[in-house]
């Protein structure tokens, strides 16, 4: 009884977080993803773009480019208009204006695994298989699999224009150019110098002196220190990890997908006709 | 100040709606529709099916089939189980069970523009065509609750499409179908539901819900408006077993990704309206 009179109080008094249930105005932008795809080195990017006066870092990010979901109702409703946020939400119909990262599900899944390991959520000895067991399932967190989050969100806006699909490969391909095409989808003017400095000081080696220096960000407050956030960053480091078994399991819950979103299968002869791709949409 | 201590004594009695903050129990059944569906018919029929001795009527619906924004937490903390509940959202992971109730987006707009007319929620002189315009971008009412999160016709079947299409916990039923063989149509969700599919019991529970009677009323759309629907959402719709008028089906379903993730890229599963049927 008296935890709910607290809880009930802090909910009239705007001091809880309302978790996906928050007031979402018409002229914001979520950067969207499912956990593990890029999300917060992309807030560190597009950070360089809207706040040029302001170096983000590992403690300072949660204030530039906030977790609409890491806020309370007051510290939401403080945040200066237009509010550019962070999201790991599957499709929300309230979100009109949104930039969605997509990375192959073969790295995503070993990189939530060590985020697991990170967070104590499993320890060192749990088997890799089992993981990937749940990510298929979409049991490892509450934002959907990574095909129901990711396929929620192209079915519903791909044809939109207020819709930017990133692709984290790209991105770590050809950086410069994915922050152009973001920049000019937020309808920000900026210089060759700002986005080559924003390249510069987000880079993996940067990112990682800057968690060394804070661990005061929501993204990596109260876990394990002797794993690092900002691992390898890098494109298909699966090959060396990842048992054949759970390549084939992801290929076989995701192989349509995977192929439409450009990601080469291990298994391709298991797909009849996947003959056409996000990427020639453009 | 008096309107936050008065949400807090809410809260505090279980008076509030829970709205998407409501957990969610494995054996919830989740009625999914876009407003316009005919939802309120499902709504009678099911609470029928399971009351079989209660009498169900406009007044005590409400307790029987819950909704997270319209029954208070009270509600839902009384309900016997496993609760019946109803939403217009998109798409929600969090639920196991989940009956989608889709009706052909032509007559869904037609019926909504009628509807928010007499409504007065939209302007006498607003043309149909105006009309089909916020219709298809999910903005129909211009002033919507910043917290209504139905989106448009083709994002709020999409959505849960694209993730739920062949997932064993969920069932897609067709307005159209309901209308043309009730019978047949409710010892599916009886079977889906594990509820015994005794043909006496179906049909009493279908009498019973004859306060709203299962019509679909139907006038035409300008060539033009159903054009540009088909056009917005042709894949869906034929997916989904619709006639299109306008454009051809295969053409509709080339390139189409939500016609992929349906087939499943191997073997064409069959599209509900048609082969999906016992």
């Amino acid at each position: 009884m008296i935890k709910r009179l607290v809880n009930a109080t802090k909910r009239a008094l705007g001091k809880s977080n309302p978790g996906r249930y928050f007031q979402v105005f018409d002229d914001d932008t979520f950067i969207v993803s499912f956990p593990k795809s890029g999300n917060t080195w992309t807030r560190f990017l597009i950070a360089h773009l809207i706040h040029p006066e302001e170096t983000p870092n590992f403690g300072n990010i949660d204030r530039l480019v906030p977790e609409s979901e890491g806020l309370t109702t007051n510290q939401l409703a403080a945040l200066p208009r237009p509010r550019v946020m962070k999201s790991h939400q599957y499709f929300d119909a309230r979100y009109r204006k949104v930039i969605y990262i997509v990375r192959d599900p073969r790295d995503v899944v070993v990189s939530q695994f060590h985020f697991f390991r990170k967070r104590r959520r499993i320890d060192d000895n749990y088997p890799l298989e089992k993981f990937v067991r749940s990510f298929v399932a979409g049991e490892t967190c509450d934002y959907s699999s990574w095909g129901g989050n990711v396929a929620s969100w192209l079915v519903t806006r791909q044809n939109s224009k207020d819709f930017l699909l990133l692709r984290y490969e790209d991105m770590l391909a050809s950086t410069e150019v994915e922050l152009n095409r973001v920049a000019s989808f937020l309808g920000i003017g900026v210089t060759p110098e700002i986005v080559a400095q924003a390249v510069e000081r987000s880079s993996a080696d940067q990112m990682r002196k800057l968690e060394g220096g804070s661990s005061t960000a929501l993204v990596t407050k109260n876990s394990r220190q002797d794993i690092p956030f900002v691992r390898s960053a890098n494109i298909g480091g699966w090959k060396k990890t990842l048992p054949e078994a759970a390549v084939a399991e992801l290929e076989d819950a995701w192989g349509d997908l995977m192929v439409y979103l450009g990601y080469e299968l291990q298994h391709p002869e298991k797909r009849a006709a996947v003959d056409f791709r996000f990427t020639e949409r453009n | 100040m008096i309107r936050y201590l008065a949400e807090g004594v809410k809260h505090a009695f279980g008076l509030h709606r829970p709205g998407r903050i409501l957990p969610v129990l494995p054996d919830d059944i989740l009625l999914a529709s876009y407003p316009q569906s005919e939802c309120t018919s499902l709504q009678f029929l099911l609470a029928n099916l399971f009351h079989p001795d209660r009498e169900v009527n406009f007044d005590n619906l409400r307790h029987v089939v819950l909704d997270p924004d319209v029954s208070t937490k009270r509600d839902f903390d009384r309900s016997p189980r496993p609760r019946i509940m109803n939403t217009r959202s998109g798409f929600d992971a969090r639920y196991r069970r989940v009956i989608y109730l889709v009706r052909d987006p032509r007559d869904v707009a037609q019926s909504r523009y009628e509807t928010l007319r007499k409504l007065r929620k939209i302007d006498d002189q607003l043309s149909i065509a105006d009309f089909i315009d916020r219709f298809l971008a999910g903005k129909d009412v211009q002033e919507r609750s910043s917290q209504d999160d139905s989106g448009s016709w083709g994002e709020n079947v999409g959505s849960w499409m694209a993730v739920r299409s062949s997932h064993p916990g969920f069932l897609w039923l067709r307005y159209e179908d309901l209308v043309a063989d009730a019978e047949r149509e409710l010892k599916r969700v009886a079977d889906f539901l594990g509820l015994p599919t005794d043909p006496k019991k179906i049909s009493q529970a279908i009498e019973r819900s004859s306060l709203v009677p299962l019509v679909n009323e139907r006038n035409e759309l300008p060539e033009a408006q159903v054009a540009s629907i088909e056009e917005a959402w042709g894949d869906i719709m034929a997916c989904l077993g619709y006639k299109l008028t306008t454009r051809d089906p295969g053409d509709a379903l080339k390139s189409s990704l939500i016609a992929l993730l349906m087939s499943d890229g191997r073997a064409a599963r069959p599209v509900p309206g048609n082969g999906n049927r016992p």
